[in-house]
């Protein structure tokens, strides 16, 4: 096993009635950015936390290059982490938060003032963090997980609060670390935000795994064969399809998704019918519509909770 | 009114400010089971208690013969000092003569008298006092007394010849028998030196008695009154209680008072005020909810909702001491209502005396310890607002109010400490608790540690009010200007 | 480097870069003289043998000095938790002995070096003040010096305590978490129980409170006379404060460890 993996096993854990984790599985790779996603309240922050040993799990084991994170002398240089940006003293400022974290790593002051060039905050550095933007904190929470070079970093929501520039920047940012062979483990809430950067998702929902896939295998698997059609008149077609065997959704107000028959059997349908139809074509799903396909479940069971609770 | 309610929501959403105000609440009413531990100390003297109902102090050397129906004694004094007066005598060392309706301790009595340093007094029924010519006595200048008795009434007079002479006072025993005894008497209180008391007894030289009216023909008789009391102090080593033919006259020793007790003579009773002792540990909690109330609101950022939902700043802060006031004066109340007259009867059971107070007084130590406890929440609260941290906010209210308070009662610090503390200090505001009575004719321990205090109850309650306006109106004015 | 050496080196960076601790340190000194200046300023001996034990008087600026040390040591830690800063730490240093440790240790340093000036500070001005109000060599008072056995262990002592106070205040605060809730347990804790010992009338149950008490005990130290009266011990005394110190530190470090944070 690498140094750089991030694995997860069997976790379970309950605060008080409510079940956080329920055997949550996975892996993080080195070399590739994994993305951790889950509608809020799915387990992700916790399963973070127990990998820190934050938080003790009630069963399973969370381990980072092989051990327990809590074993480590120097963890930081095993996994740099950013949980919470807004974790810091106002008073201080950003090079001393990064320099005391440097010391309990046995690093020095030096390796401060490369990081700090690194993820762009050397102007801002020397003044107290209490007046930092948003930004800048995620910028210093980067700052400090790449403190000590570690093989994997793991991130809590990085892209909250950033501005769309910030968003670009920390895309690229964090494939160049994984393109270094660094693993690379990036939870959110929002599929949209892992697009074009995540080669893996492990998608959560009521504490445990519901998918964990390259994303290239996540979309074929939910694209499957199914065929977008636009027409000019939905309701005539819908009907046409479903009697040929279809099953047919509304996508959109003239646009219908088409499961079950190949496409040449859906232009014959239409055309059989004397349906006019402007565009058709081999329907590709979006990481988002995967997501929220899969979520489902655990957001309307979410949803029914919070309605009994109240 | 809206505002009021909001505030009055959050603070009772929050779990733990509930719980702290009743552990306040709770603290008040069952802390006084700590003083009990161990029992109560073995008293097996009797506490006398006076006509007035009031413990007195009731020891003192008594030369005397019975008078039946009414008479007059007239007798000169020349001289009078006491054992740790240095060659003079303790300011309230009495020596004159005295007509008692007996010699068991407690009973009605009127007496005039040479003080060691207040000249001559006609004093009755232990608390009542009237001063007469002033200076001391020598065998230069020595004091002629005179007392006459007429049914149940007594005057006395003093002259510095003889001859003329000056009415003192005319003083009414009620329910005076026919026969009472009467005579010469010497007493003389501890010595008050520093934080300390320390044993004393004078002596007093005394011409040839003159006797007219009803006087038995027995001879003279000396005996120490209230030797067994529990107020009775004893004498110091070396020294008892006699008296002596000396000339045509007579010298007199005796240790003891006819006066009021106080806590100096009666260190083991205890007072209203003393069952409140849970006023402390409740001012703590209470001190901790009230600044949290404030600066949790600054910690999660929710301060700026506060006031975005409110504009008028002032009224926000107003609300939200009007509520921990309101909630704190009335958790505390019923607790001080109840532990009062239930701890004064659990003690009073284990046989402890307890020091009498009126029903107003009481009321006033309940009400007061309610209003204490709900300006101190006030005043944690404006702290919080200045100070914005917790830690610092607790720490300066609990240093300027408990502290003040533990160093008036440390012994080895400077007595004039402990007055200047519990004046102008927030801790004043203990005052409000006292119930114990001072008596210019008793040279006490007139201490904090005591029970007693330098300020009158509600002036002392004042001084924290008046430290909690101030600071309410720096937060009002700091809350405008800053930033929220 | 030892993982107890980088902790160490960690948290005294963490305690030099905020400005709050050097400002409470600052405040420690001032209160801790200015109490003792205004005791010795108000104390007298007007003859022989007062029977004053002017060590007391003049250190007895810690009473209200140890405030200021009590709200350091519980921001040390509860600060931490109110920015979620904690999780940081035990992130860097996931060792929670260690982290308690280190932070105990250079606390110490720092309050030791602060209350040594204190201690010396109140000397000092008491040497000025003292002499003016009767403790003359004719009363028996010929002057205090460090080279004087109890003195040393008074001064010395006080500083030991204000170093003890620090610690138990830091065990308190990983234990309670919360600042205010904090800060009031440590001072509920020095305070209340020398309040409650006034109550106490039976005299075998008043001398083992102030036996246990941390603040009476503790203060002990501070006595130079009549050591056969105390209730315990100049060292003894001192033994029972940092038993509760020990006492707070082990349980934070154990809750530390147990409890999710």
């Amino acid at each position: 096993m690498s140094d750089a993996t991030i694995e997860v096993a069997g976790l379970r854990k309950r605060y008080g009635p409510t079940t956080a984790l329920d055997g949550m599985t996975f892996t993080a790779a080195p070399g590739r950015v994994t993305g951790f996603v889950g509608p809020n309240g799915a387990g992700k922050s916790t399963t973070m936390r127990i990998i820190l040993g934050l938080h003790a799990a009630d069963a399973g084991q969370a381990l980072v290059g092989g051990r327990p994170y809590r074993s480590l002398r120097c963890p930081l240089r095993h996994l740099g982490t950013l949980l919470d940006a807004a974790a810091l003293h106002p008073a201080r400022t950003g090079r001393n938060h990064l320099l005391w974290l440097a010391q309990s790593q046995g690093l020095g002051a030096r390796r401060v003032d490369e990081v700090v060039e690194r993820v762009g905050l050397a102007s801002a550095s020397r003044r107290p963090a209490g007046g930092y933007s948003l930004g800048m904190r995620q910028r210093l929470g980067l700052a400090a997980a790449l403190l000590a070079d570690p093989p994997a970093i793991m991130l809590d929501e990085p892209f909250n609060g950033m501005d769309p520039e910030g968003i670009v920047w920390l895309r690229d940012f964090l494939r160049a670390l994984a393109g270094q062979g660094r693993a690379v483990l990036v939870s959110s809430h929002l599929m949209s935000e892992l697009q074009g950067m995540a080669d893996h998702v492990v998608v959560v929902g009521r504490g445990r795994v519901i998918a964990d896939s390259s994303v290239a295998g996540l979309i074929a698997a939910a694209s499957g064969d199914r065929v977008r059609v636009r027409t000019s008149a939905p309701q005539p077609a819908a009907a046409a399809l479903s009697t040929a065997g279809a099953q047919v959704t509304r996508a959109g107000d003239d646009v219908l998704a088409v499961r079950g028959l190949p496409a040449e059997r859906v232009v014959a349908v239409l055309t059989a019918g004397g349906l006019p139809f402007s565009e058709l074509a081999p329907h590709r799903a979006t990481l988002e519509e995967v997501y929220l396909e899969l979520t489902r479940d655990a957001v309307e069971y979410r949803a029914a909770a919070a309605g009994a609770a109240s | 009114m809206r505002l009021l309610r909001a505030e009055w929501t959050k603070f009772r959403s929050v779990p733990g400010w509930v719980r702290g105000s009743v552990v306040a609440a709770l603290l008040i009413l069952l802390f006084p089971i700590a003083g009990l531990g161990g029992g109560a100390p073995d008293q097996a003297s009797p506490v006398p208690i006076g006509p007035h109902g009031g413990p007195v102090s009731s020891g003192y050397f008594f030369v005397h013969r019975p008078l039946s129906g009414d008479g007059r004694i007239t007798v000169a004094v020349s001289a009078l000092t006491s054992v740790r007066g240095d060659g003079a005598a303790t300011p309230w060392a009495k020596a004159g003569l005295i007509v008692t309706a007996g010699p068991e301790p407690g009973a009605r009595y009127a007496a005039i008298m040479v003080t060691g340093g207040h000249g001559v007094r006609m004093q009755h029924d232990y608390v009542h006092d009237r001063g007469g010519r002033p200076g001391a006595v020598s065998a230069d200048a020595p004091r002629w007394l005179r007392l006459t008795r007429s049914g149940d009434t007594v005057t006395g007079e003093e002259s510095p010849d003889g001859e003329r002479w000056n009415e003192v006072a005319t003083v009414r025993l009620p329910g005076l028998a026919a026969t009472v005894q009467a005579g010469l008497f010497v007493a003389c209180p501890q010595h008050v030196e520093g934080i300390g008391t320390a044993g004393d007894a004078a002596t007093a030289a005394f011409g040839a008695p003159r006797l007219t009216g009803g006087w038995s023909a027995a001879g003279w008789a000396g005996d120490q009154v209230g030797a067994g009391t529990a107020t009775f102090a004893g004498y110091p080593r070396g020294t008892t209680g006699s008296f002596a033919p000396a000339g045509d006259g007579f010298t007199v020793t005796g240790a003891g008072d006819l006066a009021p007790a106080t806590r100096s003579e009666l260190p083991v009773g205890a007072a209203a005020g003393d069952v409140l002792f849970g006023t402390f540990p409740a001012l703590v909690v209470i001190v901790v909810v009230a600044t949290l109330m404030i600066t949790t609101e600054y910690r999660y950022g929710m301060i700026r909702s506060t006031l975005s939902a409110g504009n008028r700043r002032v009224r926000i802060l107003a609300a939200k001491a009007a509520v921990v006031a309101g909630v704190t004066f009335t958790t505390c109340l019923v607790a001080a209502a109840l532990a009062v007259p239930l701890w004064l009867r659990v003690v009073r059971g284990l046989g402890v005396y307890v020091f009498p107070v009126t029903s107003g007084a009481a009321l006033r130590a309940e009400v007061g310890t309610a209003a204490l406890l709900a300006v101190a929440a006030v005043f944690a609260l404006a702290v919080g607002t200045i100070l914005r941290r917790s830690a610092t906010a607790v720490t300066t209210v609990v240093a300027a109010v408990v502290l003040p308070y533990l160093l008036a009662l440390t012994p080895f610090l400077p007595p004039s400490m402990a007055v200047w503390l519990t004046r102008f200090t927030p801790a004043a505001a203990m005052a409000v608790q006292q119930t114990l009575v001072r008596y210019p004719q008793v040279d006490g321990l007139y201490t904090p540690a005591a029970g007693y205090y330098p300020l009158p109850p509600w002036a002392g309650l004042a001084v924290l009010g008046g430290y909690t306006a101030l600071a309410f109106a720096v937060a009002a004015v700091l809350l405008c200007r800053r930033d929220a | 480097m030892s993982t107890a050496l980088r902790s160490v080196r960690a948290e005294w960076t963490k305690l030099r870069t905020t400005p709050g601790p050097a400002w409470l340190l600052l405040v420690t000194a001032v209160v801790t003289v200015a109490l003792g200046a205004a005791v010795s300023a108000a104390a007298t001996c007007p003859h022989d043998g007062c029977g004053i034990d002017v060590a007391r008087l003049i250190l007895s600026g810690v009473y209200l000095g140890q405030a200021p040390v009590a709200v350091l040591a519980v921001l040390a830690v509860s600060g931490e938790y109110s920015t979620a800063l904690i999780r940081t730490t035990l992130t860097a240093m996931p060792s929670r002995p260690a982290v308690l440790g280190a932070k105990a240790l250079v606390l110490g340093v720092a309050v030791a070096a602060i209350g040594s000036l204190a201690v010396l500070g109140s000397l000092l001005v008491a040497g000025v003040l003292l002499p003016r109000h009767g403790f003359t060599p004719e009363h028996g008072y010929p002057g205090l010096s460090l080279a004087d056995g109890p003195v040393l262990r008074a001064s010395g002592g006080t500083v030991a305590y204000l170093v003890l106070v620090a610690i138990l205040s830091l065990g308190a605060a990983a234990v309670v978490r919360d600042s205010g809730a904090a800060i009031g347990s440590v001072l509920g804790l020095l305070y209340l129980p020398p309040l409650v010992t006034q109550l106490v009338t039976d005299p075998d149950l008043h001398r083992r409170l102030e036996q246990l008490a941390p603040m009476s005990a503790g203060l002990a130290v501070q006595a130079t006379t009549g050591l056969h009266q105390l209730p315990i011990g100049p060292w003894a005394g001192l033994g029972v404060l940092a038993a509760w110190s020990a006492g707070a530190l082990l349980a934070g470090t154990a809750l530390l460890r147990h409890r999710d944070t």
